[in-house]
C-alpha cells in the first residue's frame, strides 16, 4: 500500500471515529503540517496553536474528505495552510490596529519568503517549481507570497509598488501562463 | 481562442485567485456560492487547490513537542468520557464526587498493568461502581471474530437481560449483543467493527429480556468501561 493510500485509509477510519488511526494520522503527517504552520506564521508558539486547531479540525471534518476529490495530502496541506493563513491575517489586523500601518507594513515586508524561501522553492521538484520559474521572479515571488503570506492584492501592490488594479492584471495574467505550464 | 476558451480562462483565473484567498468581499461571495453549486468551476478550483499545494512540498517538515499532540487528545477526548457517561445515563450512578476527582471509580485498570498469560490483545473491565456487575472482556487478534466473556459478578434481573455496547468516539452506542448467561462465554465481534475496539468505551445496560428492542439502550447503563491495549 502507498503511503498516500496509507494516510487515504486513516482518513477514512478517522471519519468513522477511529481514535487510534487518528493517532497514526498525528504521526505520518504532523511534522509536514507543522512546517508549514511555522513557515507561514514564523512563530513557533503561534504554530503549535495552529497545529492543535488544524488536526481538531481534520477530526471533525474526516467524513467530507471523500466529496471534495483532492488527494490526501493537499486536503491536509490545504487546511493547515488556510488555518494558518487566516491566523496570520488576524495577527496583521490586530498589530495595524495597534502600530498603525507603517509598522504593519514594514512586518509585513519582513515576513514575505526571501531569498532564503527562494532557494527552497527552487528545490521544488513538483511542476509548479519548475513553472513558477518560467515566470518573471516578482511575479513567481507574489503567487508565493499571497499562498505562503497571505498577502491580499492591496499589499502586494504596496509591497511591488503598482497600482492595485495593475497588481491584479498581471497576477492574473501570471496565472494564466502558470496554467498553460502545467498543463503542458 | 474562442469567447468559451476566454470564459473558461476567467473562471480558472478566478478559482486560481480563489484558492490563493486573494478574493474579497462580493466577489469571494460570489466565488463561495459557485463553490457550492457549479461543478466545472469545483473542479478548476480543485485543480488550483491540488497544483498550488504543491508550494508547500519544499517546506522542511519539523517535529512537533509532544504537548501539541497531548492537547489536541485533552481537547478532542479529555471531556468526552464524562460527555458520555452523562448521555449514557450513567452520571447518577458514578456520583459526581468520583468524576469530579477524577477517579473514574467504575474504571479499574490496574489489573490490565499485569502480563496477560493470553498474550498481547485488548482488556476490557466493565464494572459497576460497587462492584455488584463485573464483567472482564479480551480480545485476542489472533481469534479475532470472538471476545471472551467473563462475569465474576453480578447477573441480569429476573425478566430482564444484559446488553453489551460498543460506543466508539461521538457515535451512538452500537449493541454487540446479550451478555452469555453462563460466566464465562462468547460474543462475536461483526467485521466491520473491529477496528473500533482499541479504542472504544464498552458499556453494558439492563434491557427488557432479549435484548433492547430500539437501535441504542433503552434501560440504565449499569457499567462501562474503556478497552485497553495490553
Amino acid at each position: 500500500m502507498s503511503r498516500l493510500t496509507e494516510i487515504e485509509t486513516m482518513i477514512g477510519r478517522v471519519a468513522l471515529g477511529d481514535r487510534a488511526a487518528f493517532g497514526a494520522l498525528y504521526d505520518a503527517t504532523s511534522a509536514k503540517l507543522f512546517g508549514i504552520c511555522l513557515r507561514v506564521l514564523d512563530n513557533r508558539a503561534e504554530a503549535e496553536d495552529a497545529l492543535q486547531e488544524v488536526f481538531v479540525k481534520v477530526w471533525h471534518n474526516a467524513g467530507r474528505y471523500q466529496v471534495n476529490g483532492l488527494s490526501p495530502m493537499t486536503w491536509l496541506i490545504t487546511i493547515a495552510r488556510n488555518h494558518a493563513i487566516d491566523r496570520l491575517r488576524m495577527r496583521r489586523k490586530s498589530e495595524r490596529r495597534a502600530g498603525g500601518d507603517m509598522n504593519a507594513v514594514a512586518e509585513m515586508a519582513d515576513s514575505a519568503p526571501g531569498p532564503e524561501a527562494r532557494a527552497v522553492a527552487a528545490s521544488e521538484n513538483a511542476r509548479i517549481g519548475r513553472c513558477l520559474t518560467e515566470l518573471d521572479p516578482d511575479r513567481a515571488e507574489a503567487v508565493r507570497g499571497a499562498y505562503l503570506a497571505g498577502e491580499s492584492y492591496a499589499e502586494l501592490a504596496t509591497r511591488f509598488g503598482v497600482p492595485l488594479n495593475t497588481m491584479r492584471t498581471w497576477l492574473r495574467r501570471s496565472l494564466m501562463r502558470l496554467k498553460e505550464c502545467l498543463t503542458r | 481562442m474562442t469567447g468559451a476558451g476566454d470564459h473558461h480562462d476567467d473562471d480558472s483565473a478566478l478559482a486560481a485567485e480563489h484558492v490563493l484567498g486573494l478574493l474579497e468581499g462580493d466577489e469571494l461571495a460570489r466565488a463561495e456560492k459557485r463553490l457550492e453549486s457549479d461543478t466545472a468551476y469545483r473542479a478548476l478550483h480543485a485543480d488550483w487547490t491540488e497544483e498550488l499545494s504543491a508550494i508547500a512540498d519544499g517546506i522542511a517538515p519539523e517535529t512537533p513537542p509532544a504537548r501539541v499532540r497531548r492537547a489536541i487528545d485533552r481537547r478532542l477526548f479529555g471531556a468526552r468520557r464524562e460527555g458520555l457517561l452523562r448521555r449514557l445515563g450513567l452520571w447518577p450512578a458514578l456520583g459526581a464526587a468520583a468524576l469530579a476527582a477524577g477517579s473514574y471509580a467504575v474504571v479499574t485498570n490496574l489489573d490490565m498493568l499485569r502480563p496477560d498469560p493470553a498474550g498481547p490483545g485488548l482488556r476490557a473491565e466493565i464494572a459497576a461502581e460497587d462492584r455488584s456487575l463485573v464483567v472482564q472482556v479480551a480480545y485476542d487478534p489472533a481469534a479475532p471474530d470472538a471476545l471472551r466473556v467473563s462475569r465474576p459478578s453480578g447477573e441480569a434481573a429476573p425478566g430482564r437481560s444484559l446488553e453489551l455496547w460498543l460506543i466508539a468516539g461521538e457515535a451512538a452506542p452500537i449493541s454487540l449483543g446479550l451478555l452469555p448467561d453462563d460466566r464465562e462465554g462468547r460474543l462475536t465481534v461483526p467485521e466491520e467493527l473491529r477496528p473500533l475496539l482499541p479504542q472504544a468505551v464498552l458499556a453494558v445496560s439492563d434491557e427488557p429480556a432479549g435484548g433492547s428492542p430500539e437501535a441504542g439502550p433503552t434501560g440504565p447503563v449499569v457499567a462501562a468501561g474503556p478497552v485497553t491495549t495490553l
